[in-house]
């Protein structure tokens, strides 16, 4: 599948690092790239469900661009949630519901990570997803 | 180490490093003996037991009755019951005997420290029947509050409390518990699943009048356990599961039953886990238990202590008795992020709530990581898995 450009580059920057930890602290860093939603706005709707921590996604539109707010209370999730925020803010909802998860195996993510979480992933994947269907 | 050489997983690389497995708690890795066992069983005697007359059902059966043998001679028990593991052992305790034995008004006395195994089932039963369930809480040096347990018998037909938690590495005090719940006319359940790897029981001198645990975390298979039954409490168990292998007659218009442990044993069992588990039984046998248990609890104090001197918090105390297990919160990074990250350097650890929210929920905390040793654990291990913590916290403390 065809990426946008950043999220290619990201893909490639991932596939070019051999060490675990080095690649779990590449994802700890894009936890900069989420948009937050403060613990104080976490509610059963905005919860994932699957996942070992608590992580929270809220998905709106601005301008009719998806705008993803996304916390969660441990470093990895929310590093997955900015990998995500990267790939969908600012885009069309239709363009959007064209990303396909397969990115995270691509950059050896879910590859270091457990079932559960990468169950978890894919549980924070869909639930955006069925977010922005259900605002278009 | 010479006993480590018997374990053919622990060669093997994780993510890179040498594998350091600290996830004993969860489960035991396994010998050769017991692979070899297991394979040779599939390879030359593979067949289901008890009924058939021929040499491989002969041989099946011999290998499957012998894990029972085994179990009453390594526990001195009368009634060992074989099940799928722990926590089914402890649903056969709620059907069989709880549903013939209990009504609406009766108590069962709990306590918070126990896994869901031993919690859930009782829980069920208490919907079912009216039961009242009153819990144990966990004082904060981590034991029971047994001024609270000695209040809470009055009524109490079964007292379920677990040998050694799972979170805490706590050893209860079992012979106190069970003198004052025989005084006060209560059954014994004790949940063994993390005593077992680290204590040689005598179930008859217990007392007890159940005991449930695991062949996985005492280095066995898989997919069984066991159920010990005091012999004049089994006589007043009823059939659980119904189904093959466990009645003596079926007509169309009822069913009569074995009135041995068969009775409790519906269907085909698991027999090359007998078969497995009974070389664990050999295996360990071998090997000095309390000389080992000594050895593991001291690197259990060692390794608690230098994380406290890190200013981590631990859960547990980690006296003489108690098992191998740490439990700890760092202050700095997330539990999961911490295990992902022990992980990527080829260390092994649980984190979340083990299943034993009620526990957590009295600790005031939602999960922990947990490091828990074993027989094939070395100090040498204890010290890289420290020395990678120290690590881990320079760079994303």
């Amino acid at each position: 599948m065809t990426y946008p450009a950043e999220l290619t580059e990201l893909i490639e920057e991932f596939q070019d690092v051999d060490d675990k930890m080095e690649r779990l602290e590449m994802v700890f860093d894009l936890s900069d790239e989420v948009i937050p939603l403060p613990p104080s706005a976490w509610t059963q709707e905005s919860k994932v469900h699957g996942c070992q921590s608590e992580a929270h996604v809220k998905v709106e539109l601005q301008d009719g661009k998806v705008i993803l707010l996304s916390g969660a209370d441990a470093k990895l999730v929310q590093g997955l949630m900015g990998i995500l925020s990267i790939a969908i803010n600012g885009t069309a909802p239709a363009q959007a519901l064209l990303l396909s998860p397969d990115f995270a195996e691509e950059m050896g993510i879910l590859n270091s990570l457990s079932p559960s979480r990468s169950n978890g992933f894919r549980n924070m994947f869909d639930k955006v997803m069925r977010d922005i269907r259900m605002l278009v | 180490m010479a006993l480590r050489d018997d374990f053919p997983i622990l060669k093997r690389e994780v993510n890179g490093y040498p594998l350091i497995y600290l996830d004993n708690a969860a489960t035991t890795q396994k010998p050769q003996v017991v692979l070899d066992a297991m394979n040779a069983y599939y390879m030359s005697s593979n067949s289901n037991v008890h009924r058939a007359v021929h040499t491989l059902a002969g041989e099946a059966t011999e290998g499957y009755e012998s894990c029972r043998t085994r179990l009453k001679e390594w526990f001195n028990a009368d009634r060992a019951v074989i099940t799928s593991g722990t926590t089914e052992a402890i649903n056969l305790v709620a059907h069989a005997w709880g549903r013939a034995n209990l009504t609406a008004g009766d108590a069962i006395v709990l306590t918070e420290m126990e896994h869901h195994s031993d919690i859930v089932p009782w829980q069920m039963l208490a919907e079912e029947r009216g039961v009242e369930l009153r819990y144990v809480p966990v004082l904060e040096d981590f034991t029971l509050d047994m001024e609270a347990y000695a209040a809470s018998l009055d009524g109490a037909k079964l007292v379920c409390v677990v040998h050694t938690s799972n979170v805490l590495g706590v050893r209860n005090p079992l012979e106190e518990i069970i003198e004052l719940a025989h005084g006060n006319g209560s059954l014994v359940l004790i949940d063994a699943a993390q005593g077992v790897p680290h204590e040689r029981i005598d179930f008859k001198h217990s007392k007890a009048d159940f005991m449930a645990f695991s062949a996985h975390k005492m280095c066995g298979p898989t997919g069984i356990g066991a159920l010990l039954i005091d012999g004049d409490v089994f006589e007043t168990m009823q059939p659980f599961m119904g189904g093959g292998d466990m009645i003596e007659t079926v007509t169309v218009n009822g069913s009569t039953f074995q009135n041995n442990e068969h009775k409790f044993e519906a269907g085909t069992p698991r027999i090359a886990e007998a078969v497995g588990w009974c070389a664990a039984f050999d295996w360990l046998s071998k090997i000095n238990l309390p000389e080992e248990h000594n050895r593991l609890i001291k690197i259990a104090r060692w390794v608690s202590e230098q994380l406290r001197s890190m200013g981590i918090s631990v859960y547990g105390r980690h006296d003489e008795k108690d098992s191998a297990v740490v439990s700890f919160l760092h202050p700095k990074i997330h539990s999961e992020d911490l295990a992902h990250l022990f992980d990527s350097r080829g260390i092994a650890v649980r984190t979340g709530h083990h299943c034993a929210q009620p526990l957590l929920h009295r600790l005031g905390i939602s999960g922990t990581v947990r490091a828990s040793f074993y027989l094939y654990n070395t100090m040498d291990e204890a010290e890289k898995f420290v020395e990678q913590l120290k690590l881990i916290t320079e760079r994303f403390g």
